[in-house]
């Protein structure tokens, strides 16, 4: 039942420019890194003439937490905005469906599409290397990782943002709220492990990788859960 | 007619500790079109977004199909199609993408869709985008919508809202062929009961949250009874014949009222008044309309 919702949800988001959306956010940070090591060319090289990839990984990783966490506000409330445009709430949930497969349905979609971003994203770094003259052999699970696990770390602000743009149907709460921890987790650096905006760069880098995957896996599901109780008993208008 | 469509048991919905819905108790019987009034903020979209599951009741209980909503969710609505309020559809997307959204979600064949489109007269315009359409047509889709899933109740909340008479007049004569065609029930809720009357077999009036009337539209056209107005040359001297054969009519503004006469009585007095020299200019029957006994029930809470 499930997969109905997501096949219907994936027609719903024709022309939304949420593809758009999911295809511009990594080709803009690999872009900005095409300028950075373009202009500074000499400079960068010989700075990680030991580690190329490595060194310009490092630098792409940097903006990545942000992306992900702006993506995923900006995704959730897409998503939600569909429905709520025109109060289609009541028309989907008075169908033959289940709740809980209609939220399912919206968390798979949000998940899918900026996973979708992030294997780009993953490639684009891969094609930047080589077109800058990188060595030939890719750190393939270098780049796999920069796509994949901070991602898995951003899941619980993404259950987070999906669960606040479905419930309300103005979206300025939860879009701000996003952008805020957004741009907020370039400060939070300093208040540690503990702070869920730091994990997506803990995933990356540092001793306890494992930990903050498994951290952020958690606590999405979590989140998640949530959120889908919630949404299976409010009231619709 | 014993085989209920919906039956609701005290039906209750508070918000605030105030009662949007109080205790109401609604029956409908299959093949029906049962109308369903009320002034506005009565709580009619309250109780139908009950019926939908859409919000929990307070309190009360409701049967369709002689299923517990409560319990059978899911396979009740599989025969149920709704518009509720004002149609939900994607603008962006035209009318067969979004038919084509539900029939995904109800996994039905693809014909389906053409079919639907076909009963509401859309075909022409359904590779369109709904932006672009207009009120009636949206209204339209929506009941496309609803008949998707070839429900066998269809819940249809003031569908005719908004829109101008000719459009009313094809949502009226779309709503009549549904048990005809289709054998469906239909519930249709609206806040003029001039609307309704032409095509509801039963009529639900609710004020304030509460049923104040719920019978067949005969009975409550049968609440009107008429009065019978005479315009004559010498009103004073008509009325003095008038009571001379038993009849008491009152002067009004040079006409002369009389409650409830039958045929022959009418005739009579007619034929005293003519022999006696009068000229008789007028003679019209005044029945109270639906509307005003509706205005009556509504206003009063409700003492039919
Ligand atoms: N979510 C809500 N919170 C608080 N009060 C509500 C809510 N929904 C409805 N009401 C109140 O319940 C009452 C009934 O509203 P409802 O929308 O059911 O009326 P209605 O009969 O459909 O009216 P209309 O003809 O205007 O559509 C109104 O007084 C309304 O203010
Ligand atoms: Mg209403």
């Amino acid at each position: 039942m499930m997969l109905r919702a997501l096949s219907a949800d994936f027609l719903k988001i024709r022309g939304k420019g949420l593809w758009l959306l999911i295809v511009i956010a990594p080709v803009g940070l690999v872009a900005m890194q095409a300028l950075n090591f373009g202009l500074r060319y000499d400079f960068l090289t010989k700075l990680y003439a030991k580690d190329l990839w490595g060194g310009l990984l490092d630098n792409i990783l940097r903006f990545v937490p942000i992306a992900l966490f702006m993506g995923a506000t900006l995704v959730s409330s897409l998503i939600a905005g569909v429905e709520h445009q025109l109060s289609s709430w009541k028309q989907l949930l008075a169908l033959p469906i289940s709740r809980t497969a209609v939220f399912s349905a919206k968390y798979t979609i949000t998940v899918l599409l900026l996973a979708v971003s992030c294997v780009l994203l993953s490639i684009g770094s891969a094609v930047l290397g080589i077109a800058l003259g990188f060595p030939t052999e890719l750190p393939y699970s270098d780049l796999a990782r920069i796509g994949l696990y901070p991602f898995i770390a951003s899941l619980p602000l993404l259950a987070l943002q999906l669960w606040l743009s479905l419930t309300f149907r103005n979206q300025a709460l939860s879009v701000s709220l996003g952008i805020a921890m957004a741009f907020g987790s370039i400060f939070t650096g300093n208040l540690g492990e503990f702070c869920p905006l730091n994990w997506p760069l803990l995933t990356v880098e540092g001793k306890h990788q494992g930990v903050f995957l498994g951290a952020g896996l958690g606590l999405g599901l979590l989140i998640m859960l949530i959120g889908l109780l919630h949404f299976n008993r409010k009231d619709v208008a | 007619m014993n085989e209920f469509v919906i039956r609701t048991h005290n039906l209750t919905k508070k918000y605030h500790d105030r009662a949007a819905v109080n205790s109401l108790n609604l029956s409908i019987g299959r093949g029906e079109i049962y109308g369903f009034l009320g002034p506005n903020g009565a709580g009619k979209t309250t109780t139908i977004r009950m019926l939908l599951g859409l919000i929990r009741p307070t309190s009360g209980k409701v049967e369709i199909f002689g299923k517990d909503l409560q319990k059978d969710r899911l396979n009740i609505l599989k025969k149920v199609g709704s518009l509720v309020e004002y149609p939900s559809y994607y603008g962006h997307l035209s009318a067969v993408e979004n038919l084509e959204a539900i029939r995904r979600i109800l996994n039905l064949p693809k014909s389906r869709i053409a079919e639907v489109l076909d009963i509401v007269s859309l075909t022409k315009e359904a590779r369109r985008s709904v932006k672009g359409y207009s009120l009636g047509m949206k209204q339209r889709l929506g009941i496309a919508s609803a008949l998707l899933g070839s429900p066998e109740l269809l819940i249809l909340d003031e569908p005719t809202n908004g829109l101008d008479p000719s459009g009313i007049q094809e949502i009226r004569e779309l709503i009549k062929r549904m048990p005809k065609e289709h054998g469906i029930t239909v519930l249709v809720s609206s806040h003029l009961l001039s609307e309704v009357e032409l095509m509801a077999g039963s009529v639900g009036i609710i004020a304030q949250g509460r049923m104040v009337f719920q019978d067949t539209i005969e009975h409550l056209q049968h609440q009107a009874s008429s009065t019978i107005e005479m315009t004559v040359s010498e009103p004073e001297a008509a009325v003095w014949i008038a009571r001379d054969s038993g009849l008491t009519g009152q002067l009004q503004e040079g006409r002369i009222h009389f409650d409830g006469l039958s045929n022959t009585q009418v005739a009579g007095l007619v034929r005293r008044l003519v022999e006696n020299k009068h000229d008789i200019y007028r003679v019209e029957e005044k029945r109270k309309s639906l509307e005003d006994i509706f205005m009556q029930i509504v206003g009063t809470g409700g003492s039919l």
